[in-house]
């Protein structure tokens, strides 16, 4: 889900690297956000809601609407959208399979 | 404790009134720190790769990435201006303190004056599922296309029709996603009428009195259902219908981001014509507190043009505030910029800017020439479809049929009353005239034109066309702006369609005026039966035609 020719714009993408979705290995790009390398390998569903388990994803893509918080390198509610994707990062959903007991 | 930073200006937020406002201070000698949250300059300008409309002194008929790369260029040679990129400001404090937060560090700077250039944040929407992946704020889906080339989607459902909703579509389109639709709760198109035109030539249906009721989908988006409103705005019964997409797209406005002003007990009001709660502000941008200067989308939601002339008033009103010398010129330059900001805002569609704006006290300190707050024409049928009617076509059309004998003649199909004119600015042979006034409908003299084509790549609004009517015994020419790929050949057999997006007949492609004066706005001919040239508006190139 790259755009490879577009009518206006040229993207000079950065050097290759490879990163890890919940273990899995995954290549993007340097320069791009993490948020944005997921969403080009297919990858739309960030996490789970904590109470309902509602599947969470982008939405504003500029660090307003926390719906894109992933654990990265152990760190978690990260913003996925506004932070750099690094090599050998390993970006994890949150909250998925986890029950909470209230 | 780190040692505190003594500072002439400091600007928050490095969008196009931040770049603004920082420059208009610099250059008179302002030592300015310009602090932005992401790793680069921009703002919303970065995702802007439309031509902007307003007046050829702001950048008019300029894409806004390159409006960005001018302004960017020109604060990098500053040498009084600091940027700190991936700088968040985290608190103002009472005594003017502002702390930041830098690679991980916090700083703290003392400065004299400050300008906000916060900007806005997109407003949200009730309905049904309406937290599934795959719907997105429209400058979510801006930001993945066009500054990271990734699809948002294959099939989008856009809901808003207000400028954002419509060129964020347009954008979609270029870049090979389909729009299932545009859904509008209002009875009209909320934004310009050229960039609706623009979509429903492309096959876009564009649903006035529409709205959105549930998203459909487990994972992700689906589809949507969306239904009817009558005029008072309830679901009218039996109108519900799916929608296929893959991704449904908010725009459904702005609202400025006031909180750090907040913190700072700068006063606001809630203003609804400007998106929200706004800080109260003079005429110099200048806040309740005072050397507290605000630009751009925090002091009320408008366009970028716009945002850039606040800018630069704040930052003039600092420079002539701090500054020792030049005040004279300060002071003529910050009536220059406000004259212009009126005039931006003097025709009907800048209405509700003008109203919240007197809702702050603030008129320009005159009273706007009412002429020009009403439409020249009644476009009603336009702002409800996107289609002008016959009637408004038949106005811009020469009133003798005997003028297209005399060779090829632009026809400007620009309808609405709205700051823009870089067609006029454009023609070399001064064919094209707003009489004076920015805000006025472009008309053509037909005389004077020669048919050149230079006003179709240079329209922001792709609302200029040439017509040879006569090309030969049986055909015509129309010459027609082209933003898409892959580009046509010379020779090659192209799709012709409507106004509407209905296909008419096929076209052979003549001639394609693709250069760096056109800048990614083809200008090609098209040769198609005679019978079609007052309809042919919009073509496509076959993707199978090319290796
Ligand atoms: S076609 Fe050429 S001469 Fe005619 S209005 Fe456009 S720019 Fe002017
Ligand atoms: S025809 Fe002129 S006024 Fe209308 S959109 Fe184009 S450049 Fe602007
Ligand atoms: S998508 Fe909104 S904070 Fe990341």
């Amino acid at each position: 889900m790259r755009i490879q020719n577009h009518p206006i714009l040229c993207f000079n993408r950065g050097k290759q690297i490879k990163f890890y979705y919940n273990g899995k290995e995954l290549i993007g790009y340097e320069g791009e956000t993490i948020a944005a390398a997921l969403y080009a390998n297919g990858i739309f569903k960030f996490s789970e809601s904590k109470k309902l388990k509602r599947p969470r994803g982008i939405f504003c893509a500029i660090g307003h609407c926390s719906s894109c918080l992933m654990t990265v390198d152990g760190v978690p509610n990260v913003r996925t959208c506004i932070t750099p994707l690094k090599d050998g990062m390993r970006v994890e959903s949150e909250n998925i399979g986890v029950e909470i007991n209230e | 404790m780190s040692k505190i930073q003594n500072l002439e200006l400091l600007v928050v937020g490095g969008g196009p009134a931040g770049l603004s406002a920082a420059l208009a201070a610099a250059n008179y000698g302002i030592k300015v720190s310009l602090t932005e949250e992401r790793e680069f300059l921009g703002g919303q300008l970065i995702k802007q790769t439309h031509r902007f409309f307003g007046s050829e002194k702001e950048y008019a008929g300029t894409r806004g990435i390159d409006i960005l790369k001018k302004l960017i260029d020109e604060v990098n040679k500053n040498n009084n201006i600091e940027v700190l990129l991936s700088s968040r400001v985290l608190g103002i404090y009472e005594d003017n303190i502002v702390t930041i937060l830098n690679d991980h560090k916090m700083k703290k700077y003392y400065p004299q004056s400050i300008i906000f250039a916060t900007g806005a944040s997109e407003k949200f929407l009730a309905f049904e599922n309406n937290d599934l992946p795959g719907i997105f704020g429209a400058g979510a889906v801006q930001t993945l296309m066009n500054v990271y080339g990734v699809l948002p989607a294959t099939n989008v459902l856009m809901i808003g029709s207000g400028n954002i909703g419509l060129i964020v579509c347009y954008q979609l389109l270029q870049a090979g996603v389909k729009v299932a639709a545009i859904v509008e709760a209002a009875p009209k198109i909320g934004g310009y009428s050229v960039h609706a035109s623009k979509l429903r030539r492309l096959g876009v249906p564009i649903l006035t009195s529409h709205t959105i009721k549930k998203a459909i989908g487990k994972e992700k988006v689906e589809g949507a259902v969306i239904c009817e409103l009558d005029s008072n705005w309830n679901e009218v019964k039996g109108t519900e219908q799916l929608i296929k997409c893959d991704a449904i797209c908010l725009s459904v406005g702005l609202t400025p981001l006031v909180d750090l002003l907040k913190q700072r007990k700068v006063k606001t009001t809630y203003v609804s014509e400007l998106g929200g709660y706004v800080p109260l502000r003079d005429e110099n941008m200048e806040t309740s507190i005072k050397n507290l200067f605000v630009a751009g989308d925090v002091s009320g939601i408008e366009e970028a043009t716009a945002a850039m002339i606040e800018g630069q008033i704040a930052g003039l009103s600092v420079a002539k505030r701090i500054g020792k010398n030049s005040k004279d010129e300060i002071e003529e330059r910050i009536e220059e910029a406000k004259n212009e900001l009126e005039l931006l805002r003097s025709g009907p569609v800048g209405k509700k800017i003008r109203k919240g704006l007197s809702k702050l006290g603030l008129n320009h300190g005159k009273n706007y020439n009412e002429k020009f707050s009403e439409e020249a024409l009644d476009i009603s049928h336009l702002m409800k479809t996107g289609v002008p009617s016959e009637e408004n076509l038949k106005n811009k059309l020469p009133s003798e049929e005997k003028v297209f004998d005399k060779g090829p003649i632009a026809i400007s199909e620009c309808f609405q009353r709205f700051p823009c004119d870089p067609c006029v600015k454009s023609c070399p042979f001064n064919a094209i005239s707003e009489n004076g006034n920015i805000n006025n409908i472009p008309y053509v003299d037909f005389e004077k034109c020669t048919g050149c084509g230079i006003c179709v790549s240079k329209c922001p609004g792709l609302a200029m066309f040439v017509i040879h009517k006569n090309f030969s015994e049986t055909t015509s020419v129309v010459i027609m702006p082209y933003e898409f790929l892959p580009r046509p050949h010379k020779g090659e057999i192209v799709k012709v369609f409507d106004r509407e997006g209905k296909y008419l007949c096929d076209g052979k492609v003549i001639r394609i005026l693709d250069g760096k004066f056109q800048d990614k706005t083809a200008a090609v001919s098209i040769e198609i039966p005679k019978e079609y040239y007052l309809q042919a508006r919009n073509f496509k190139v076959e993707e199978g035609n090319h290796g």
